[in-house]
């Protein structure tokens, strides 16, 4: 818990130092608890998420950094590795390949990395890894695309 | 042969069935969709801190009595290894198994010995394998707790300072999660940053093991919890430290000429910098001994010890 806490406390203030290092990531802590954290990530640019903002909620355990922590979108998203109702992100380092070498930050850079390079093979979102498996890459890229003005772009007017 | 393929559960694949053994036996489909992954996860940390309370330390002749109705080989082996060894600790399969019978072993040497100048040597060695990491571009905060984690352990063995421990309080430490885990996360930074470090000596021994690219390698097999080790690991290791290490092999493999022998290795760490001169007719003899069966390591103790 101490560790954790510790830890944590580390990556804030690194947070707070590399506010403006990558512009794709806002990363913030609750005010009033440490293992809350929200993210705002941009989607990367050539995708069907470009021009997207997107909420992530992590929840940190207190064996972190040891253990992985919880990260799920609260915005809405289409894509093969996430599950789209609860948010789930099927990514390999937040469960077995984990390591206290990543960091929240990290974490984000590598959800963006994922929503450049869905893997359909391990879908957790059975719609999306089907239209991708099936090499209709015209479909998902529509669906992606509306649901991603839908739900993560601020509304006009 | 099924004895030996019992202890090979080194991984966490044995905890399917415990699970289902566990979850409700009648459940409706809502309580399965709740049982996501997280579940999953604090589950086997469960499993794994109930296995921490077993490190059992046994004669020998346990390990015989397990292959009882096995391979006459193994039998033939076990019997070789009495001449030279007496004992043996048994480290929990949870795929940190090198790691942490490395780590009871060094630090039960230490307290045993009292070598204070090795206890220098390893201290000067842990601070190249900071500035390796550094200069590998990882992030400070991201290790450190790690390393002071494991440089207090080290501390605490030698006797005659404040915070001097017994053999016993070694013993409850190293079955501490909170405690083992760090030091098994802090070899495996050492190891890793290693392996990066001289890459491209390492480059074709991993090429052997797996598809992937070093960095691949590091990140999928060295760095995260629970994935088992090899030669690779072992190599890196012993050079980052400087501590040699030897291996026992307790496999069904036999040259069938007359009578059977024992193969070990020995990883003698480099010297200024020459890559890893292990199985040279060298001086240093390894403290460190550890029994491999395919899949698991555990401590063995030299008679006379």
């Amino acid at each position: 818990m101490q560790a954790s806490r510790a830890r944590l406390f580390k990556e804030y203030k690194e947070v707070q130092r590399e506010k403006t290092a990558d512009p794709d990531i806002q990363l913030a802590c609750d005010d009033s608890n440490i293992f809350k954290w929200t993210a705002l990530i941009k989607g990367p640019s050539e995708t069907p998420y470009e021009g997207g903002v997107f909420q992530l909620a992590f929840a940190v355990p207190e064996q972190y950094p040891l253990q992985p922590p919880q990260v799920r979108f609260l915005t809405k998203i289409f894509h093969p590795n996430v599950h789209f109702k609860t948010g789930e992100i099927c990514l390999d380092i937040l469960k077995n390949a984990w390591s206290p070498a990543w960091t929240l930050q990290s974490v984000c850079r590598a959800i963006i990395a994922l929503m450049a390079h869905p893997e359909p093979d391990s879908p957790l979102n059975c719609d999306s890894g089907n239209l991708l498996r099936s090499g209709d890459i015209r479909g998902f890229q529509s669906m992606a695309k509306m649901y991603t003005r839908l739900a993560a772009m601020p509304k006009k007017g | 042969m099924q004895q030996e393929t019992m202890q090979n559960k080194d991984g966490p694949q044995a905890d399917g069935e415990l699970e289902a053994a566990t979850s409700n036996p009648t459940p409706d489909f809502d309580d399965w969709a709740k049982f996501g992954d997280d579940d999953i996860m604090q589950q086997q940390t469960a499993i794994r801190a109930e296995e921490a309370e077993k490190t059992p330390f046994e004669p020998l002749s346990s390990l015989a009595a397990e292959y009882q109705s096995g391979s006459p080989i193994l039998l033939e082996k076990i019997k070789v290894l009495g001449e030279k060894y007496a004992a043996i600790r048994r480290t929990r399969g949870d795929g940190n198994c090198f790691f942490r019978s490395f780590m009871f072993s060094y630090l039960e040497h230490i307290l045993e010995s009292q070598d204070r100048a090795e206890v220098d040597r390893a201290k000067s060695n842990v601070e190249q394998c900071r500035k390796t990491l550094q200069s590998l571009g990882y992030a400070d905060f991201t290790f450190e707790d790690f390393f002071a984690l494991f440089l207090e352990q080290l501390e605490s063995v030698l006797q005659g300072n404040g915070t001097s421990i017994s053999q016993e309080e070694l013993l409850l430490r190293s079955r501490d999660q909170s405690i083992s885990d760090y030091v098994v996360m802090f070899f495996r930074f050492v190891t890793s940053g290693e392996i990066r470090k001289r890459s491209e000596f390492f480059e074709p021994f991993i090429m052997g093991l797996t598809n992937a690219t070093v960095e691949q390698f590091c990140k999928s097999s060295v760095e995260p919890m629970g994935e088992e080790s090899d030669h690779v690991h072992i190599t890196a290791l012993s050079d980052a430290l400087g501590v040699p290490i030897r291996v026992v092999y307790l496999d069904r493999s036999s040259c069938d000429s007359a009578g059977v022998s024992v193969n070990h290795h020995d990883f003698i760490p480099a010297v200024g910098g020459l890559p890893n001169a292990s199985g040279s007719t060298e001086t240093v003899s390894p403290f460190i001994t550890l029994l491999y069966r395919p899949g698991h390591y555990d401590i063995l103790y030299s008679k006379g010890k």
